[in-house]
């Protein structure tokens, strides 16, 4: 009788257990919409051939630079891991992550992140790593930038940060309960409306120009898991307006790199090189690239990664052409009927919140 | 006794006091009764009823105030 | 540490499997270790304070217990006279006295200086103000101990009993430390008294599994309540209440009544949460609330509603003063002036008085909770000095016999209670402006002017509110009939185990806690 009791009670929890784990899928975000970003940390893991670049690093990253251009021009693979305001720490442990799937031969890592280096808006903590899977990486990542108010067990259970949902839920909802769709291109977010870019607030002095120590700290380990991995570490900065990269980081990133011996491309004083027409390769005024500047930054950026040893012309690979013959099918796709729909209406629907 | 029940009556004079032994938990005496009829068994038996001798058991029925008097009047 | 936390949730399971596998004998030790460490997680220094209470009460009420022996042996050996007896216990009860007045004025006097040295400097740079003489009064910025207030109301709850000789002293300081700081209880209450808590506390508990199943219910009721209900029409409440000025008409009377099924949620919420936090430890603590909503009579509503501090009041305040010499030196000379029929009425008049005015300030440091104190001993003494009125209106008319003025009256109680809240929350004088404001402006039209919107209640809220309040009310009429834990227990396991899910599936999705959902917060507007 007692053992009775006790069967039916282990069965009524895995029963309510699954009805958990049911509502909590339902309720997370599927970030198939307007905003997208928190799926790209994710799709990551649906990759099933290797890449010899890795991108790490905030926007300034995923909407600057074209995989499949780079491997259209190059036959470089790559794959960006960047998601909105991604943190040097959160960076930091997404190679970590990374390195458990693959290693590649260069990570490029964008610096824009080192001159923050606490969160200021939860959600964007919560894009970047409820992506990630499950491992030490993402226990540290989360100790280290959760907010004041964040806890772990929100991050171990969703569904305990995104309850309220159950009174915004929509077609997309159930549309990808069960796999999500593909919203990137290897991390690319593609964007082909224009926006030229108008003025920005002049530079402010600021008092102190100097980086967290804690930043510095991330960018040590990132280098010095590279040099473990034999994995080539270069330092970018992409080429955007605003906000500003003062010269006063510029040469502090730039001596860090010659001390320890890295490449540091600071992409602001090559915009004419690159060509970069800020009236044309912008879709927000200047803040992020559009697919034609993120097209002309990449295809000036492989001639740099191609330099890499490791880094190679893999076009010749039957099986690896194949799987970016398909990614680049579905890269044209999407840019066509972008840029069919901004010809048509003046903005891209899908991004569109009605301004 | 019958003091007492006048007593009593003049507080209430809807409760049979002879039979009632719920008189405080039915709530036919609450806090204000309570400090009216301690201070008129004050005056017509000439005993002080400490606060602490304020307890239901003390008050539910004619008998146990009854009690509760003669038990002060001896001490 | 908040009793609705992730934090509070963590330590109890922890605290639950430790407890039951400790020896029986060690259970009410590691209560006491658990209390001081909750405690402790609110901040090390302010452990200090009940820390205080308990040791000085502690030791004075064991003074007054050893003082009593002693007198007891003395008078057996001296074989005193009746006469000699009389006086020699008049000197030992004017001694015990003392010690416990030592200990009133301490304690109460760190619970008064702590809660109330703002309000009374506030108070005086007021009344200098008046004077010209302006900007001399600091104010200070203490942080008030957690419970503070209802530790030493239990406490010296304690040291009067000990002086009353209702029940012995505890001799060992480490369980009256336990009765002091009972982690769940020490928050929000309910006060206990230290006999019955006694039982409670140092018995044996063995592992019941029935015991831990209601305790866990019964805290799930009380996160509904308070997640559901509570936190979710509070800040529309406080919206309303604190902008008379935007909210009038209509809202003033949603108001009201937002306002005290809001209190009502939160509060018997807190102490659902506390009482069946206890029972899963096999602790039973006195009830707080006995569905006061059901009162016929504003008199019975604070008999059946924050029980155990009217109880207190009622024991420690109402029933000392209004027995006092003072008070009974007043009826006299009352009785000569007025006749006896008003100096009779002195002793209630008094002790209400000071009771309510108690109630005031403990409820808050500042002039509107005595203001609201008041205006509850005004209405109780009006309806006491009716009480002959109403027996005869009952008897006159047989309609108020039947059930349905029963309705009458508890719609009549639950309207007066609301109506007396309104002094808790706005201005003595915007009391009656709003009030006047209600009754010749309201118009049901001015839910749809704009204003509700404000609020920031959708659809979705509003309804999920209103279930939400119902199944309150249904439950409570169901208690009328006894526990509904225990009606549930007649059905089998898995009925009961789908009841208790469903239950914490609403909790879990529609309580409001965690930072919310709100999609424009997730569009990513930043460089």
């Amino acid at each position: 009788m007692k053992k009775k009791i006790w069967i039916t009670l282990l069965l009524l929890l895995m029963g309510s257990g699954v009805i958990l784990a049911g509502i909590q899928r339902l309720l997370i975000p599927k970030y198939m919409g307007q905003v997208v970003e928190g799926a790209f940390i994710h799709e990551y893991y649906q990759e099933d051939t290797p890449h010899d670049v890795l991108f790490l690093g905030d926007c300034e990253v995923y909407e600057n630079i074209s995989p499949v251009t780079l491997w259209r021009e190059y036959g470089i693979t790559s794959y960006i891991r960047g998601s909105a305001q991604q943190l040097i720490a959160q960076s930091y442990y997404l190679l970590e992550d990374t390195l458990r799937y693959e290693t590649p031969k260069a990570v490029v890592f964008n610096v824009s992140a080192m001159q923050q280096y606490e969160q200021e808006n939860e959600t964007y903590n919560r894009m970047t790593m409820d992506g990630m899977k499950w491992s030490s990486s993402k226990w540290n990542a989360i100790r280290a930038t959760a907010m004041e108010d964040e806890h772990m067990i929100e991050y171990i259970f969703p569904l305990l940060r995104f309850h309220s949902r159950f009174k915004e839920l929509e077609a997309d909802d159930l549309t990808y309960y069960f796999s999500p769709g593909k919203v990137s291109h290897n991390g690319y977010y593609m964007r082909a409306d224009v926006r030229p870019a108008g003025d920005f607030p002049t530079e402010r002095r600021r008092a102190d120009y100097s980086f967290d120590p804690r930043a510095w700290e991330y960018l040590e380990r990132m280098r010095l898991l590279c040099e473990e991995k034999g994995i080539t570490l270069v330092l970018m900065k992409a080429p955007s307006l605003y906000p500003t990269w003062y010269e006063q980081w510029d040469s502090q990133i730039a001596a860090y790199a010659q001390e320890k011996g890295l490449v540091y491309i600071n992409g602001i004083s090559r915009i004419e090189d690159i060509g970069i027409d800020f009236s044309q390769d912008t879709y927000d005024g200047g803040l992020h690239m559009n697919v034609y500047g993120a097209e002309k930054l990449s295809r000036y950026f492989g001639s740099i990664l191609q330099e890499i040893p490791g880094v190679e012309d893999r076009r010749n690979d039957k099986a690896l052409a194949a799987v970016w013959e398909e990614k680049g099918q579905f890269y044209d796709t999407k840019k066509a009927e972008q840029e069919a729909e901004f010809a048509e209406l003046g903005y891209i629907s899908q991004f569109y919140s009605g301004e | 006794m019958e003091e007492l029940i006048e007593i009593l009556e003049e507080i209430n004079p809807d409760v049979d006091y002879a039979s009632c032994t719920s008189l405080v938990d039915d709530g036919v005496f609450t806090s204000f009764e309570l400090v009216v009829l301690v201070a008129r068994i004050g005056e017509e038996f000439g005993v002080t009823i400490p606060p602490a001798q304020i307890v239901p058991e003390n008050f539910n029925s004619a008998a146990s105030i009854y009690q509760m008097i003669e038990k002060l009047e001896e001490d | 540490m908040l009793l609705v936390s992730y934090e509070f949730a963590a330590f109890l399971i922890l605290l639950l499997a430790v407890y039951y596998l400790v020896p029986v004998r060690f259970r009410w030790m590691l209560l006491l270790a658990a209390s001081y460490l909750f405690y402790l997680t609110g901040g090390m220094f302010y452990v200090l304070y009940p820390l205080i209470t308990t040791v000085t009460t502690w030791f004075l009420a064991r003074r007054i217990g050893a003082v009593t022996r002693e007198s007891k042996a003395y008078i057996k050996a001296q074989g005193m006279d009746r006469e000699q007896k009389k006086e020699y216990n008049r000197q030992v009860k004017k001694r015990q006295c003392r010690l416990m007045q030592l200990g009133l004025v301490l304690n109460f006097g760190i619970l008064a200086v702590l809660k109330y040295a703002n309000f009374v400097l506030e108070n005086m740079g007021i009344l200098l103000g008046a004077a010209g003489i302006e900007g001399v009064v600091p104010s200070v910025g203490w942080i008030l101990p957690l419970g503070i207030s209802y530790y030493t109301f239990q406490s010296m709850g304690y040291l009067i009993d000990v002086y009353y000789r209702k029940y012995e002293p505890e001799e060992n300081l480490a369980k009256f430390a336990l009765f002091v700081s009972f982690f769940p209880q020490v928050t929000a209450g309910p006060i206990s008294r230290f006999d019955q808590l006694k039982e409670q506390l140092f018995a044996p508990h063995e592992w019941d599994f029935c015991q831990v199943k209601r305790g866990a219910e019964r805290m799930l009721w009380g996160y509904f309540k308070k997640l559901v209900i509570a936190d979710r029409i509070g800040p529309a409440v406080a919206m309303i209440i604190i902008d008379p000025g935007t909210y009038d008409g209509i809202y003033v009377f949603l108001g009201m009544v937002g306002y005290t099924i809001w209190m009502y949620a939160d509060f018997a919420g807190g102490i659902d949460i506390v009482i069946g936090a206890a029972q899963m430890f096999g602790i039973r603590l006195p009830e707080n609330f006995d569905r006061p909503f059901f009162s016929k009579s504003l008199g019975e509503f604070w008999r059946r509603w924050h029980m155990s501090l009217m109880l207190w009041l009622r024991e420690y305040i109402f029933f000392p003063v209004s027995m006092s010499r003072f008070t009974r030196r007043m009826s006299e000379l009352v009785q000569k002036h007025f006749g006896k029929k008003a100096g009779m009425k002195v002793p209630v008049y008094v002790g209400s008085i000071v009771v309510w005015l108690t109630a005031g300030i403990w409820h808050g440091a500042s002039w509107r909770f005595v203001a609201w104190g008041m205006a509850n001993c005004i209405v109780m003494l009006i309806s006491q000095e009716l009480v002959g009125c109403y027996r005869a209106y009952h008897k006159k008319f047989a309609f108020t016999n039947h059930p349905r003025y029963r309705y009458f009256e508890i719609v009549r109680t639950f309207l007066l209670f609301a109506c007396l809240e309104m002094f808790e929350y706005y201005s003595f004088k915007n009391v009656f402006v709003m009030f006047g404001n209600l009754v010749t402006t309201a118009s049901l039209s001015q839910l749809w002017d704009g204003r509700f919107v404000q609020l920031g209640l959708d659809a979705a809220d509003c309804g999920i509110a209103a279930f939400g309040i119902l199944l309150m009310f249904v439950v409570s009429l169901s208690q009328r009939s006894g526990s509904v834990r225990e009606k549930l227990e007649r059905y089998s396991l898995p009925v009961q185990y789908a009841a208790f899910f469903g239950m914490f599936l609403i909790v879990l999705v529609a309580g409001v806690y965690g930072h919310g959902y709100d999609a424009s917060q997730f569009v990513y507007n930043q460089f």
